[in-house]
């Protein structure tokens, strides 16, 4: 459902994503992990049709991002690092706006709106101005627009920055349900301890790259003699990724400047 | 196997392609972004009234008095002007009149390209809100038109709230017929729209085309017209004054600006368009004045509309890819040092405790390292430093006591427009300061330093750094007019009580009614408490300056004119201005101390 196909992305001489080679199929929940500045959310980036690959393409479902914007944007959702609210609109506005921007008719909203209330909890808040919102009332709105019309493909930018633990079990939750029901769902995370819960896959990107793609048991066959924690085995592989080859069979270089995201 | 597979892959594109069939028709966007945008109008306008009731009275009836300031302005100017070439239809009226509307809608129709281009670059290439909108499937022209309206009606507000009050000053003086009145909002609209859409694709170009040089660009075309209009002032008005206002004059002024009354300037259609509409006499049988306008009205909406089309296409063409560019240049990694300016301050400061001095050099270097503090500060000082430069046209009349007059009381004039200059910066900047500080007070609230240090810094922050370029501002004034001495040291006196006072009350009521909700210090400033900052200021302003320009003004009519005036005995004119003085400090010591100390008080038992 997801496919990135060499995917790079360079700003200026430096190059924050190199080759990306990563797909990600129905009902399955992949977890992005990489340190800041690894790549991820210039990956995520050009999934949402806000950067353009410098070189290869990514693809959702049939469409390629970047020629085919619109169709490819009906079929995600998007819930951002840095989440983007009007502070004039109650939260029943702003859903009702995203849903009708998606199509939906005036009855489709109206049962979407009250799923996603219902769903994110959102009935004590829906009609204040979201101006108003705590961190969490927020994230939980952002969460019920990108997920209004249903997309096949949720893409979350690191999800659980900031909430409450009860916010946290109930957007993990909700996310591993999602992938259940056969959508797909990439999420980037520096949590790992989320990624091993819910995630089937984890692609850990170090310094541009891809170095690894699978499960966490694949992980503890890659990196071997760290026994333990999804950490202990992430931190193996990012420190050692110079002596490791990529899932693109090319040797790993630390680039000498890490590259900083827009 | 392959064949089911290949049957369930169909069947979901088919799916899919049923939800992008669904997706809404360029209109329905249309609409949906309206509706959007009412919504948020009618909250905003809610908010306005139930929050911030004084701000918007205030910011209302101000409005309304300078409209009907600039009414009267241009009554009388219209006035004097028919008296002197006629009613319309008389051989000078057409072409003085035509002079004055092409010369001013020629400079507000290069305003609008560039102030429309600029707010659109902000809402295009730099807005959450864009960001969030090209994640939705959204044609990309639709996002050009919906942040096109924002810039249209941000950049040409100021437009109708100048060029409404002459354009019916000038109706009604001419006594023209209704038909005027019902093609004027048209008239207005339609070439609005069109230097602003030009604008708009002008931006759109340079950022597709050339993305790293656009500020460079923008600020070398801004020069440059800025170069030609003052070039252009110069010539008009170096002149010896026998000349001035004289036929040759006027002739060899009216060829000057030709280029502003070029057949193909929308500023000359809407000025063709007001004057054939506001003439009653038809010129010959044939001759129909309401048709004759009403082809100028045809013309400006037909180019409005004409680049409406073209920005929805270049904007559906190249908006996405021009984004792209602009967000995928490197990252510039900006390392900063020590700078002189730093090292300075604190030598100058070595007479305040070590910890003051590291609050206040922190402030210099965050006002240093945010462009839109100093830009600010450079535009508005450098235009009174350019209007200061060039009123040395009183020097050629030294000997007339009336202009003498005239030169003291501008002066004082001069003196309470850069405080007022100054009361906007104080608002806008100091004024948020604690609120600002409130949202980080936990690295200053747990450092071993006195919270009252926080406070005072932020004043001797404020009031040194104002002082410095106030103060170069009034003694450029003072030298162009060639003030008195006595005049001179007043002057200097007063600019400093000025900005004493205006940071003292700016510190204080900022830490009185801090906002720790709000991260924008402009949407502070703008608050009740901000209002209030400035309506005081303005208060204080008057006051001081009145205090001391009257008595100057006495004393120097009994002293310049020998006219013994029966009203003040001159010997009493020292005390008076003696008085005035006293009276200024005195006012100055309460606005600085009484919200100071309120606000310290505040302060101290601040829990953030």
């Amino acid at each position: 459902m997801i496919l990135f196909e060499d995917a790079t992305r360079t700003f200026g001489n430096r190059t924050a994503v190199e080759k990306l080679n990563l797909s990600v199929g129905k009902g399955e929940l992949v977890a992005l992990l990489g340190h800041n500045g690894a790549g991820k959310t210039t990956s995520i980036k050009m999934l949402v049709g806000l950067l353009q690959p410098s070189f290869g393409r990514v693809k959702v479902g049939p469409y390629v991002v970047n020629e085919n914007l619109r169709e490819a944007s009906r079929l995600v959702g998007y819930v951002p690092d840095q989440p983007f609210l009007y502070d004039k609109l109650s939260a029943r506005e702003f859903l009702e706006f995203v849903a009708e921007l998606y199509g939906l008719t005036a009855s489709e909203v109206r049962v979407a709106v009250q799923r996603e209330v219902e769903r994110f909890q959102l009935g004590s808040f829906l009609d204040r101005l979201t101006e108003s919102y705590s961190h969490g009332m927020r994230q939980r709105t952002v969460f019920a627009a990108a997920l209004i019309h249903q997309p096949e493909v949720l893409v979350v930018d690191e999800p659980m920055v900031g909430l409450d633990p009860q916010c946290i079990r109930l957007v993990k939750d909700f996310l591993r349900f999602y992938a259940d029901s056969g959508k797909t769902v990439l999420m980037s995370t520096h949590t790992l301890e989320i990624a091993e819960e819910i995630a089937d896959r984890v692609a850990v990107m170090n310094a541009s790259k891809l170095v690894f793609d699978g499960t966490v048991a694949q992980l503890r066959e890659k990196v071997p003699g760290v026994l333990g924690t999804l950490e202990s085995l992430y931190l193996a592989l990012t420190t050692e990724t110079g002596n490791l080859s990529n899932t693109n069979g090319e040797a790993i270089e630390h680039s000498p400047n890490p590259v900083i995201e827009p | 196997m392959a064949i089911s597979a290949n049957i369930e892959s169909d069947a979901e594109e088919s799916e899919y392609l049923e939800q992008i069939e669904r997706l809404p028709t360029h209109e329905r966007e249309g609409q949906l972004f309206w509706k959007l945008r009412l919504r948020e109008t009618r909250s905003q306008l809610r908010h306005l009234f139930a929050h911030s009731r004084m701000r918007t009275y205030l910011v209302i009836g101000l409005s309304v008095f300078f409209w009907v300031g600039l009414f009267i302005l241009f009554y009388l100017g219209f006035d004097f002007v028919v008296g002197q070439v006629g009613m319309p239809g008389a051989t000078y009226h057409a072409q003085t009149v035509q002079f004055v509307f092409t010369l001013f809608f020629m400079s507000l129709q290069i305003m609008l390209v560039f102030s429309a281009g600029i707010i659109l670059y902000g809402g295009l290439y730099a807005s959450q809100e864009t960001d969030h909108l090209l994640t939705l499937p959204v044609r990309d022209s639709r996002v050009v038109l919906y942040r096109f309206q924002e810039s249209l009606f941000f950049s040409s507000w100021g437009f109708f709230l100048l060029a409404s009050p002459m354009m019916i000053a000038y109706g009604i003086v001419v006594a023209a017929p209704w038909y005027y009145y019902a093609y004027l909002p048209w008239l207005m609209i339609s070439f609005a729209y069109i230097p602003c859409a030009v604008g708009a694709i002008f931006c759109l170009l340079l950022i597709s085309r050339v993305p790293h040089l656009r500020r460079i660009v923008v600020g070398f075309v801004a020069l440059l017209v800025v170069a030609v209009a003052y070039s252009s002032i110069w010539h008009t008005l170096d002149i010896k004054d026998a000349d001035l206002l004289g036929a040759a004059w006027f002739k060899q002024t009216f060829r000057r600006f030709e280029f502003t009354r070029g057949e193909w300037l929308p500023s000359t259609w809407l000025s063709n368009g007001l004057l054939e509409a506001a003439r009653k006499q038809p010129v010959d049988q044939g001759d129909l004045p309401w048709f004759e306008s009403g082809k100028y009205l045809i013309v400006l909406l037909s180019n409005a509309m004409f680049l409406h089309i073209i920005l929805l296409w270049v904007g559906g063409l190249i908006y996405r890819t021009s984004y792209y560019g602009l967000h995928s240049r490197q990252a510039r990694e900006t390392h900063v040092h020590m700078a002189w300016i730093d090292r300075l301050a604190e030598k100058l400061m070595w007479f305040l405790p070590r910890d003051t001095q590291l609050l206040i050099v922190k402030d210099i270097r965050l006002f240093r390292r945010d462009p839109v503090q100093w830009s600010q500060f450079i535009i508005f000082f450098g235009l009174l430093m350019l209007y200061f430069a060039n009123i040395d046209r009183f020097r050629q009349h030294r000997q007339d006591i009336s202009v003498l007059a005239w030169v003291n009381i501008v002066s004082f004039l001069n003196l309470a427009v850069v405080g007022l200059i100054l009361s906007t910066f104080t608002t806008r900047f100091i004024y948020p300061l604690i609120s600002l500080e409130g949202r980080r007070f936990w690295i200053l609230g747990r450092l071993p330093i006195e919270r009252d240090s926080i406070l005072w810094g932020k004043f001797l922050f404020a009031s040194c750094g104002s002082w410095l370029p106030c103060a170069g501002l009034v003694i450029a004034s003072d030298v162009m007019l060639k003030v008195s001495l006595m005049v001179f040291v007043i002057h200097q006196f007063i600019c400093l009580m000025l900005c004493i006072g205006l940071s003292g009350m700016a510190v204080g009521l900022g830490a009185m009614m801090p906002d720790f909700r709000e991260q924008s210090p402009s949407k502070i400033a703008a608050g009740f408490g901000g209002t209030l900052n400035l309506v005081l200021s303005a208060i204080y302003i008057l006051l001081t300056v009145l205090l001391t320009a009257l008595p100057c003004h006495f004393y120097f009519m009994a002293n310049e004119s020998r006219l013994h005036t029966q009203i003040v005995p001159p010997a009493n004119l020292h005390i008076w201005l003696s008085l005035g003085l006293v009276g200024v400090v005195l006012l100055a010591v309460v606005v600085t101390i009484v919200p100071l100390a309120s606000g310290l008080r505040a302060f101290r038992k601040l829990e953030v």
